[in-house]
């Protein structure tokens, strides 16, 4: 058995909205319901549940055990993962390895968090102790660190990071799941023009966090061949770091754990950079875009800027990002924000985009990051390579 | 004329909680002295502290006193503070590279917006914490 053994039959996501209105066990009732309507599974099939890092879950040290309880679930294997933004990426691959392992047949991958309706998280980390007494503003102070850093080593052109967000924007406009907020197209000069938060991170470079929720079901390639799937997505390649050159004091922080993350998910795929037909990096901020391009090798370190000028990246284009709008254009459901950078990516390859179809479906790159270190980039880095199969 | 960066000083910050392995830096701020941790069998410093070397996982790690000197790595403008920094922006947040080989991240003060630059040497300034210790903040070493 092998990752490449393993098989997506179904997708699903709810619609992202500024603040839930209902529970967040609602929403994974509304995903699970759907993947079951899609697929053909019947409830009672399913024997394994990974549900992604939620904020809202964040208070209940039993949260998938709780959660398969109010999902009528009986289970062989139950767990959450606690990589953040990496979390619903990595419960994929972690699903692939339970079905190897013979833990669990099909398994719902759930990532569900009303993060706005309902915080529940307490952190416990270096924040309190070495941050709060500097005043530097969560993700968009770190990122506003690492942009600059970036920008007195290579130089840094942001109208090349406007194109991103423009070709985002475009894509949220076309996704009736984004949050209707942000369903407005924008243009480079709203984006340059866009107030600074923490210099130089500007308003229209970071996500907006939302509520919301998606899922993909997950089963043995053999059982999706058995069953009679048409189609289905295979994951072929998986690589994930987390503290990344965490036994060194200073470091570069324009180097991610993408680097090593996608040389092994590249590798174990069988592709390069140039077979990938769409590309669904998270995308916290727009600047992360640009340095995961450089970090999975489709451009060399320091190349992001003129590489952006270079290509067309939107659902038509030749290297299509993000296409339903990533988190930054379509919303960012709390620590579940991953799955839309996820499920895009496997609607894209089940040919399921709609109005944003993109033309190349043999591979898709998806990508995480998970968790804001002290002086870093990021704690954890995930990459995984997938590609459509009947 | 270059843009006036606040220096925060009129915060109303709270004291740090110190950890049981983090309780000796907070200590020597008391008399305005920067304790690093440092493992003797790599011979490298580390920060923040934390209950084992980063280098070896040792326990056996000493804290050695700095200057505090160093330069910027990297720094940021807030212009949008949460908590008691709210309506104290813009203020300074950099990554300042000690002299011994560590980042650490604080305000930087007493420094104009032209002026500030990455590379910039600094020397450390203390601002006075309720309960007698001292948070460090960085300032030009002109």
């Amino acid at each position: 058995m092998a990752l490449r053994d393993n098989a997506v039959v179904g997708y699903a996501e709810t619609k992202i909205v500024e603040r839930s209105a209902v529970d967040v066990w609602e929403l994974g009732a509304e995903v699970m319901e759907s993947l079951l309507e899609q697929t053909g599974f019947e409830k009672s099939e399913i024997d394994g549940l990974i549900l992604s890092s939620s904020m809202t879950g964040a208070g209940n040290a039993f949260w998938s055990q709780t959660t398969a309880d109010y999902l009528g679930l009986e289970l062989d294997f139950s767990q959450t993962v606690d990589i953040g933004g990496c979390s619903p990426l990595g419960a994929l691959a972690r699903g692939c390895a339970a079905i190897d392992a013979g833990l669990a047949t099909t398994i719902l991958l759930l990532y569900a968090d009303t993060q706005v309706a309902e915080q529940n998280a307490r952190p416990r980390g270096y924040q309190g102790e070495w941050l709060s007494t500097n005043g530097l503003l969560g993700p968009p102070g770190a990122f506003g660190l690492l942009s600059r850093r970036y920008e007195h080593l290579y130089g840094l052109d942001y109208t090349a990071l406007a194109k991103l967000a423009v070709a985002q924007r475009g894509h949220a406009v076309l996704n009736d799941n984004a949050c209707e907020k942000l369903r407005k197209p924008i243009t480079v000069d709203d984006y340059m023009n866009s107030r600074m938060i923490s210099e130089p991170i500007r308003l229209l470079d970071c996500v907006m966090v939302t509520d919301g929720a998606s899922g993909l079901l997950l089963t043995s390639r053999k059982r999706a061949k058995e069953k009679g799937f048409a189609k289905f997505v295979v994951p072929l390649g998986y690589g994930e770091r987390t503290n990344f050159r965490w036994n060194e004091a200073v470091v570069d922080i324009t180097e991610s754990g993408h680097s090593v993350a996608a040389k092994k998910a590249f590798a174990q795929a069988g592709v390069a950079p140039k077979d990938i037909g769409s590309f669904h990096p998270y995308d916290d901020f727009i600047i992360a875009n640009m340095l995961q391009m450089e970090m999975l090798g489709f451009c060399g370190r320091g190349q992001g800027q003129a590489f952006i000028k270079e290509h067309d990246f939107t659902h038509t284009g030749d290297l299509p990002l993000n296409t339903s709008g990533g988190q930054i254009s379509a919303g960012q459901p709390g620590l579940a924000g991953g799955g839309v950078n996820v499920v895009e990516c496997v609607r894209q390859l089940m040919g399921g985009g709609g109005k944003r179809q993109v033309k190349n479906t043999r591979y898709g790159a998806v990508t995480g990051i998970g968790g804001i270190p002290y002086g870093r980039n990021w704690a954890s880095s995930n990459v995984m390579i997938l590609t459509p199969d009947a | 004329m270059s843009e006036m960066v606040r220096d925060t000083l009129d915060v109303a910050r709270e004291a740090p909680q110190p950890r049981s392995f983090s309780r000796p830096y907070w200590e020597a701020t008391r008399e305005k002295k920067i304790l690093i941790q440092y493992d003797p069998k790599v011979g490298r410093y580390q920060f923040f502290p934390r209950p084992a070397s980063i280098y070896t996982g040792s326990r056996a790690m000493e804290w050695r006193e700095v200057s505090g000197k160093g330069e910027v790595f990297s720094y940021t403008l807030a212009r949008r503070g949460r908590g008691p920094f709210q309506g104290k922006e813009p203020y300074l947040v950099a990554t300042v590279t000690l002299d011994v080989g560590v980042n650490v991240i604080a305000n930087l003060v007493h420094v104009a917006m032209d002026e500030v630059r990455i590379g910039m040497k600094v020397k450390p300034f203390w601002a006075p914490l309720p309960n007698g210790m001292n948070l460090l903040m960085f300032e030009p070493d002109r």
